[in-house]
């Protein structure tokens, strides 16, 4: 090969490169990071978008603690109704099969109604009620608080979570129960051979595995909870979606408020997709199995 | 034979899956400080034999007896039972998650609640023991076949177990990895610990074994020391078996 071929072999490789860096390319990220500026510049700009924004960004903290603890919560209903899934007690399987099942079948606008406002008040009826016992039978240091307790007490925030969290442990359940079968037979085998009690194979052998599996499936839900925490405006509490509604239908900017809302939750969830597809990658570069 | 001199002891055992009769009517003995081979067929229900020795079967019916005691589904005393029993799987059933020390410690430290030092101190001398020291912060997948299996079989051995069951150990193995294994379990053998080994590997059987059982269709046809077993076969369906695995 001469001196000529192989600078043209050279070219050529070099512009088949650039081609596949080119269709390689992110071109969405650009696409929504020009959005993302176009309304950037809208909000400081346009005195009407930037009043919007300033005061749907005071609910940006309930949103992200609402999820979080929301997700938090769900996250450990999850584990103990999975783990109840595949449970050889037929009390327990039972009991976490139609607690998932009944979450299923349920829309969770409508869930989240029924467990803030008929749920909850039932339980501190019968906390009442427990309460009222105790009392009658002496132990009144005990029973009083529990007796006095009123529904109106248990603020909307505080249901907001509850509700969240019992639709999405059930969906969480099924994930760690898939996670937990993800991992081979042969895993248990010889945790159990080795004299390990079911729980701490489940614990030491089983669960680290089984979790490694669904941690994405763990972030994209993760993800989604942010996206249904915007149902909670229908019990009042104020996230971002409520003070949009809010907003709007008193100052009649529909186009702002919704507008600068639909941005906000864009930019966090991509932003979060963004980062769990990072430590995604880092961690299959880590992987040792 | 008083009860310490027979370490596992099998009475009548079965085990059904289904229509198939798995294992069907097993007795058996082995002797303290035994190498006890089972070979046989594929499906003749020797790995399923084998695992109602710890219960990783529950039998049917039949009982079995481990250094005097009888071993029971009762987890609690189920559980103490198998901490005295190592086990070698054919898959190696490595925890791939862990390192191939905190492989060998785990169930020293949470089921025997040895120290983490000393429990340390005893998956190094096992790894020394099968050759494989210098592999101790690797991880599983690290390794090849054979030194996984090794690794297993040090974390069976670090249980500072009375009986060790290999379930075909090699039958995973690429075929120039088996011979390190075998290696392993040949100077094991030389140290006294009672051993139960299902395996298709005659030369191991004809080299360490005291006790060569064949089984066929959920029964043991055979049982014989290894140079009767191999020399004069008395059973039809055994020569033949024979024939052909010693013909491959």
């Amino acid at each position: 090969m001469n001196l000529e071929e192989s600078v043209q072999m050279q070219a050529r490789f070099i512009e088949r490169r650039r081609r596949t860096r080119l269709s390689d390319f992110p071109w969405w990220i650009l696409a929504v990071g020009l959005l993302a500026a176009a309304v950037a510049v809208l909000i400081s700009t346009d005195p009407d978008f930037n009043q919007a924004f300033v005061i749907i960004r005071a609910g940006l903290g309930v949103t992200v603690t609402t999820s979080l603890a929301a997700f938090a919560l769900a996250l450990v209903l999850g584990l103990i109704a999975g783990l109840g899934l595949i449970s050889a007690n037929p009390v327990y399987r039972n009991a976490a099969t139609i607690y998932v099942e009944i979450v299923r079948g349920i829309p969770m606008l409508v869930l989240i109604f029924f467990i803030a406002l008929v749920m909850i008040p039932g339980a501190v009826g019968g906390i009442n009620v427990l309460g009222e016992l105790l009392v009658s039978r002496g132990m009144t240091a005990a029973g009083t608080p529990l007796a006095g307790l009123d529904i109106s007490q248990v603020d909307m925030n505080f249901r907001a979570v509850l509700a969240l969290a019992v639709t999405y442990g059930a969906f969480l359940a099924e994930v760690f129960r898939a996670g937990i079968q993800s991992v081979p037979g042969g895993q248990m085998e010889a945790a159990r051979a080795q004299g390990m009690t079911y729980r701490q194979a489940m614990r030491f052998v089983i669960l680290p595995q089984a979790v490694r599996n669904i941690l994405p499936a763990l972030g994209n839900d993760f993800i989604s909870m942010i996206k249904d925490s915007s149902l909670v405006s229908v019990l009042a509490v104020r996230d971002i979606t409520q003070i949009a509604r809010l907003y709007a239908g008193r100052s009649f900017k529909f186009e702002e408020a919704f507008t600068i809302l639909a941005v906000m939750y864009l930019t966090i969830t991509l932003v979060l997709s963004i980062v769990m597809k990072r430590f995604e990658q880092r961690m299959r570069r880590h992987e040792h199995a | 034979m008083n009860t310490h001199e027979s370490m596992i002891r099998m009475l009548d055992v079965h085990k059904t899956f289904g229509s198939l009769k798995a294992v069907n009517g097993v007795s058996l003995t082995v002797r303290r400080g035994q190498v006890f081979v089972i070979i046989g067929p594929s499906g003749s229900g020797k790995s399923t034999l084998l695992r109602c020795i710890n219960f990783l079967e529950v039998p049917d019916s039949g009982q079995v007896w481990i250094d005097g005691r009888r071993v029971e589904a009762e987890p609690r005393r189920l559980n103490a039972v198998r901490a005295n029993i190592g086990m070698v799987f054919q898959q190696f059933n490595l925890y791939p998650h862990l390192t191939v020390l905190e492989n060998i410690t785990l169930a020293q430290r949470i089921v025997r609640r040895v120290p983490g030092e000393q429990a340390k101190q005893t998956a190094l001398r096992q790894l020394e023991r099968v050759g494989i020291a210098e592999k101790a912060g690797a991880y599983p997948a690290q390794l090849s076949g054979g030194q996984q299996q090794r690794v297993a079989i040090a974390r069976a051995l670090a249980q500072d177990p009375d009986v060790m069951l290999f379930d075909e150990p090699t039958s995973a193995l690429d075929p120039e990895m088996i011979k390190e294994v075998l290696d392993v379990m040949l100077s094991l053998a030389r140290t006294g610990i009672t051993m139960v080994v299902v395996t298709h590997e005659m030369g191991f059987a004809r080299a360490a074994a005291d006790v060569v059982v064949f089984m066929d269709q959920g029964q043991i046809l055979e049982q014989a020391p290894p140079g009767q077993f191999f020399a004069r076969p008395q059973h039809d369906r055994t020569r033949q078996f024979l024939s052909q695995i010693l013909t491959r």
